[in-house]
């Protein structure tokens, strides 16, 4: 079987499928924009949360840890440790670091205030009440 | 383009172009073979996510396609239909190297397409009325993105017969130079063909 | 070397690959923090290691994508560079800048540095791959636009090839997308959305045309195969690549809080992902097997089927094995995901910047090639770094496999640490892998100063 198969015409398609389906890609974004209000929490986005996640971001948590399935594996996943741990315990733990055990995984302190503490465990909890369709498939993360 | 004066100096080449001993010919660009490919590939596995998931909801999926507009769905088969038809006479036209009359052809071709794109305006704007969107229900979510991918695809099918008209007006087709107009009719064939098994899939099969 | 001003991509490949140790040092000792948990810590913990690998990564990657580009525009374009001396300025700024980022990740606490660099105006740092300074990223985005300038004049003189203009599409698309890291808002769901428009649309999207365009280059350099062949299958590789990735950038939003049917789209999509990738291995292969002549630098050939076989590996299978919905849901965010990220990088991005390294280092350094010892030399470093990247791969996917079951299958699952414990047999064979890799890349670098006879310049 023989056939045509010229530069232009592949071009054209290339041009015309790249533009469709960056077109689509934007149509759906624009579906979720306006669908995310039911699932991403914001009605509990409050000053607290901000800072807490300024906090998160400044310390650079996700080199470790995961939120939402996102980010290192070195260390447990972070969506859901609000459930899985409660916020005295969170507390806690941060401010006991690092264990200092030989050989264990060292987490960095961080020399929080109680103010910080209070917004880091807010970001969380707000996290945590993320609708991510039910993932992770239990409490361990 | 010299292409019109070879139209114009030969217009007796009838479709006798396509005899039985010569080597079977792949209509169009091999390049939009290859598009088409991966479109049916994902309309495919699109088809078959939608089986599966109708198996494990045959009762949601039944009594919400109920409510489907089958009557819209039947008037867009026919007029993608028709618009098919169009568009291989059109194709003949210009083998035969009538390439202008190829044009009126692609003009009627275009006019089902369009007349589907309407059709549809108006049954999503009914089923958005009625409160279905994507996140409604999983059939909800089935039919809007199979018939939306399909509906963008026959948007873009649209602006390809816009193209190819301009092209037939302007006399660029004609026997020995069939690629464009070729490539462009068998895009749109696939189109119609997509819309062919999702219409009975989506609207009627229970 | 046609023209001399191609000469600037020298500087830029030296960098890249002098960065590119850096990251595999840091690897290792990641790969060591792995089992060794306090391995040197507190004076680099693991998350600053990880964002100096990472970063280091990317910005090598860059190093090389500028380099392959200062040498490719102007031979395709048949024109002098427009400006060799902005290329060189923007080299020295975007290597001091680059450097400057990474000491200030090992000697300043993160937080300090986030302040010092007004992080407090605009929001971008502590997001992964993003963690870069808003300073740096300033300097990223001018770096970046000086280049495209001179690239862009470049081609505005000169003629414009199909490989030349999918590459500076690509470059161009490189630049836009970046644009979306300084976008930060305080909803979680909406940072991870658009923080997908860099990373995936990156390298799932618009880095796959700069790759495509590079290894199209290469081919037809070393193949002689006709120019028209090689870019009408790239236009159509590309098709594939942008046909699927693009609502592929789907699979990233299965779990994120958003909508659910990005569980069907994502799957559906990015099953085909494959395709252009292995539409990728199969047009190396044959336009190899159907070449013209025998190009003296055999290194070059090798690099360039590597990357098509490794890129269809590590972000075909490996990323197919992943990212159907029902799969993902265990497997999201787990050594699975890591096993996956090494390979594809490597396989895809990694090679291909060493690809046209290996066939631009000999012409910038007057021969048409390296001599056979350092040549055969330069091909043990492509095979131990290659194997040893197989076997990263295969052993973080046993580790990803046993946690996947350990930790969400089983109906008592382990906390996270306990799991890591159980699988440290894994992470071990992995650290070993790496150091062959280490090994690997010693031979690469040790091939450029075997000493032999060069192969006489012929312009092809």
């Amino acid at each position: 079987m023989s056939g045509t198969f010229t530069k232009a015409m592949a071009r054209n398609i290339f041009y015309g499928g790249a533009v469709f389906f960056f077109l689509l890609l934007v149509a759906l974004s624009f579906d979720t924009m306006g669908g995310l209000p039911k699932s991403d929490n914001r009605a509990n986005l409050t000053e607290s949360v901000l800072r807490g996640k300024h906090i998160w971001e400044t310390r650079n948590c996700i080199g470790c840890h995961t939120i939402l399935g996102e980010g290192a594996y070195f260390a447990p996943e972070l969506g859901n440790v609000y459930p899985r741990r409660g916020a005295e315990f969170i507390k806690a733990w941060i401010k006991s670091q690092p264990t200092g055990t030989p050989g264990r995984r060292q987490m960095p302190q961080f020399n929080f205030t109680d103010q910080e503490l209070d917004d880091l465990v807010a970001f969380l909890k707000y996290t945590s009440e993320i609708d991510t369709q039910k993932w992770p498939p239990n409490i361990e993360g | 383009m010299n292409t019109c004066a070879q139209t114009l100096v030969n217009p007796s080449a009838l479709p006798a172009v396509a005899s039985d001993s010569a080597p079977r010919r792949l209509p169009g660009d091999l390049a939009i073979w290859f598009f088409i490919l991966a479109e049916l590939l994902a309309f495919g596995a699109f088809f078959i996510a939608y089986a599966f998931a109708r198996a494990n909801n045959v009762e949601l999926f039944n009594a919400q396609q109920l409510a489907l507009d089958r009557n819209a769905g039947a008037i867009n088969t026919m007029l993608l239909l028709t618009s098919s038809y169009l568009v291989v006479r059109a194709v003949q036209a210009a083998e035969a190297g009538q390439g202008r009359g190829a044009a009126k052809w692609i003009v009627g071709g275009f006019a089902c397409g369009a007349g589907f794109i309407v059709v549809k305006l108006f049954e999503y704007a009914a089923k958005f009325a009625a409160g279905v969107s994507l996140s409604s229900s999983t059939f909800h979510m089935f039919y809007l993105i199979l018939t939306f991918f399909h509906f963008m695809h026959v948007i873009l099918g649209l602006v390809i017969l816009a193209a190819l008209w301009n092209g037939a007006r302007k006399g660029r087709y004609g026997p020995g130079n069939m690629n464009g107009i070729e490539t462009g009719a068998a895009y749109w064939h696939m189109v119609d063909l997509v819309w062919l098994i999702l219409f009975p899939l989506v609207y009627v099969m229970r | 070397m046609k023209y001399s001003s191609q000469s600037v991509a020298m500087p830029y490949f030296i960098a890249a690959i002098g960065l590119f140790v850096g990251q595999i040092i840091f690897g290792l000792a990641m790969g060591l923090q792995y089992v060794v948990g306090d391995f040197l810590f507190p004076a680099i913990p693991f998350n600053i290691a990880r964002m100096v690998h990472t970063n280091l990564l990317i910005v090598w990657l860059l190093f090389g994508f500028m380099g392959a580009t200062y040498f490719l525009v102007p031979e395709e374009a048949e024109t002098e560079l427009y400006s060799p001396k902005l290329a060189l300025v923007m080299f020295w700024v975007f290597l001091l800048a680059g450097a400057a980022t990474i000491l200030g990740y090992l000697l300043v606490p993160y937080a300090t540095l986030a302040e010092m660099t007004g992080n407090n105006i605009l929001a971008t740092m502590g997001r992964e791959f993003l963690e870069q300074p808003l300073l740096t990223k300033i300097g990223i985005v001018i770096v970046a636009l000086a280049f495209l300038f001179n690239i862009t004049m470049t081609m505005l003189k000169g003629r414009k090839t199909v490989i030349s203009i999918v590459l500076l599409m690509g470059l161009w698309g490189l630049a836009i997308f970046f644009l979306f890291s300084f976008y930060n808002p305080g909803n979680l769901v909406k940072d991870k959305f658009y923080w997908w428009w860099v990373v995936h649309l990156w390298v799932e999207g618009v880095w796959e045309l700069i790759m495509a365009a590079i290894l199209a280059f290469v081919l037809i350099k070393v193949t002689g195969v006709d120019r028209e062949v090689i870019e009408k299958w790239l236009y159509v590789i590309i098709t594939l690549a942008l046909v699927t990735g693009l609502i592929g950038t789907g699979h990233h939003y299965f779990w994120i809080g958003t909508p659910a049917y990005w569980q069907w789209l994502g799957s559906v999509f990015s099953a085909l992902e494959p395709i252009p990738f292995f539409a990728m291995t199969v047009f190396a292969f044959n336009m190899v097997n159907r070449r013209r002549r025998e190009h003296p630098n055999k290194a070059a050939v090798l690099w360039a089927l590597g990357t098509g076989v490794m890129a269809f590996l590590g972000a075909g299978v490996w990323g197919f094995l992943h990212t159907l919905a029902p799969v993902n849901y265990y497997t999201h965010g787990s050594q699975i995901t890591a096993a996956h990220g090494h390979m594809a990088f490597y396989g895809a991005y990694v090679l291909v910047v060493l690809t046209m390294i290996s066939y631009a280092m000999p012409l910038l350094r007057g021969r048409a090639a390296n001599d056979e010892r350092a040549q055969v030399c330069e091909m043990w470093g492509f095979w131990l770094m290659t194997i040893s990247m197989v076997f990263i791969t295969l052993f973080l996917t046993a580790a990803g496999i046993l946690q996947v079951w350990l930790q969400r299958v089983s109906s008592t699952p382990m906390p996270f640490m306990a799991v890591q414990e159980q699988i440290s047999l894994f992470y071990w064979m992995r650290l070993w892998a790496g150091v062959v890799f280490a090994a690997g890349l010693v031979t690469y670098l040790a091939s450029f100063f075997v000493k032999g006879e060069s192969k006489p310049l012929i312009h092809a």
